[in-house]
């Protein structure tokens, strides 16, 4: 049973019930994290931009207005976590090379029949979506994993539902063309 | 408790539409990408900077203990020193005895009970809420509560700006259903409550300890609709349960 909606949530954290917080973060610090690491492509540092990300919640609280959802106010809050922590990364290389990362990843999740087929296709599509301008890459990825509407998308992306559509397809299409060129074919699973 | 996280996150949450098949199928693929776990690591620094942000600072920790600015640290440090001092005379006191040794020891735990329920009452009113937390706690652990006590607890129960604090007191009134002034109180707020938080755990309060009357009034309240939805069906079931 899910009694207490998030937004409820939020407007007691902002109140100075800082307790609630331990429910938004039960709820959603495994999403969280997911963006972060693709983001960051370094599982230390995605957890440290992750934390960072809900004690802003705690600071910002009293800043949420209702007009959208509590996730996408607090992906809103992640997205401008993760690009702080990407300008100020800049030119120190990450601790896992990209490579390693999306093959570290594999090791948890695929069959040893997924690896002998799919894996490579899957390996690429990494590759490719690690190559896209990071704008791209959080859109594509917000949209497949945590918004089911435009709307919501918008909220989170802080823009108009309109440019979040446009976005997306921009970047599907980049996509297409990095694994492409990657790939030597286009995707064909 | 708190709630899991859903863990179906391998579906499309987006319906995109495109004409290019490629990128279709690409939208497909990217549901099977691989995506970590969070560490444990993370859950506990978590909640060991969320202690540390609802928690007072240390100058004004030191400064509260040291008595400045409440009593309990004056209190803390009068247990210690009557209790360094009974034992001692209880253990090294070879001259003869005003009392004998057993009324000495119920003396002297007369006197820690007294300061004992002194720092709860004290812990009840602190300004931090997870103080007022740990004193519930306390309280609702002690074997005797009087009325001080109880009426401190209902004050938190009504009236406490930490929904947390609120809960957990109408849980450590639990006992006290029964007497009279205590299940007015408790009955009125759960017809004036409009937090599924507290609503929730006076509800259960009823469930568990209520009357007669009080379960009637419980049922009422459901089959007008002014308890959360949820709990309206919680209620229902409960008590379709029981009938059974």
């Amino acid at each position: 049973m899910q009694a207490v909606s998030d937004e409820q949530l939020i407007e007691w954290v902002a109140k100075g019930d800082s307790s609630c917080l331990g429910t938004l973060f039960e709820r959603h610090h495994r999403s969280v994290y997911q963006f972060c690491l693709q983001m960051t492509r370094n599982r230390a540092n995605a957890e440290d931009v992750a934390q960072e990300v809900f004690m802003k919640v705690l600071r910002k609280a009293h800043t949420y207005r209702h007009e959208g959802t509590f996730k996408a106010w607090m992906f809103n809050i992640a997205r401008n976590a993760t690009f702080d922590y990407l300008r100020k990364n800049k030119s120190q290389p990450d601790s896992l090379p990209q490579d390693d990362f999306a093959d570290s990843l594999m090791v948890d999740h695929r069959t040893a029949e997924h690896a002998a087929s799919g894996m490579q296709d899957i390996g690429t599509l990494q590759r490719a979506l690690a190559t896209l301008p990071a704008q791209y890459q959080e859109i594509i990825w917000l949209a497949r994993f945590e918004f089911p509407t435009f709307v919501e998308l918008g909220a989170a992306l802080g823009c108009k539902t309109g440019t979040a559509r446009v976005r997306m397809h921009r970047a599907m299409q980049q996509l297409n063309l990095a694994y492409t060129e990657l790939n030597g074919a286009p995707f064909d699973a | 408790m708190p709630d899991k996280p859903s863990h179906d996150t391998r579906r499309a949450t987006l319906p995109f539409e495109s004409s290019d098949p490629a990128e279709q199928k690409l939208w497909s693929a990217l549901g099977e990408l691989p995506r970590g776990e969070p560490s444990d690591e993370l859950r506990r620094n978590f909640y060991r900077e969320l202690e540390a942000a609802s928690e007072p600072r240390l100058a004004e920790r030191l400064r509260n203990w040291l008595g400045l600015g409440s009593n309990s640290g004056w209190l803390t440090v009068a247990a210690c020193v009557l209790l360094g001092f009974g034992i001692a005379h209880i253990a090294g006191n070879e001259s003869a005895p005003a009392m004998p040794g057993s009324d000495r020891l119920a003396a002297l735990e007369q006197n820690i009970a007294l300061l004992n329920r002194e720092l709860v009452l004290d812990r009840l009113q602190a300004s931090a809420p997870a103080t007022r937390l740990s004193g519930v706690y306390k309280a609702s652990m002690m074997a005797e509560q009087d009325q001080e006590i109880v009426q401190a607890l209902l004050q938190l129960a009504t009236g406490d700006q930490a929904l947390s604090v609120r809960s957990a007191a109408i849980d450590a009134l639990g006992s006290q259903l029964g007497e009279s002034g205590v299940d007015n109180e408790l009955m009125k707020l759960l017809e004036a409550s409009e937090s599924p938080i507290v609503q929730l755990a006076l509800v259960d309060l009823v469930l568990r300890h209520g009357n007669g009357q009080q379960i009637s009034q419980l049922q009422k309240l459901a089959e007008q609709q002014r308890l959360h939805p949820d709990l309206v069906n919680h209620v229902n079931n409960s008590l379709r349960s029981e009938t059974i």
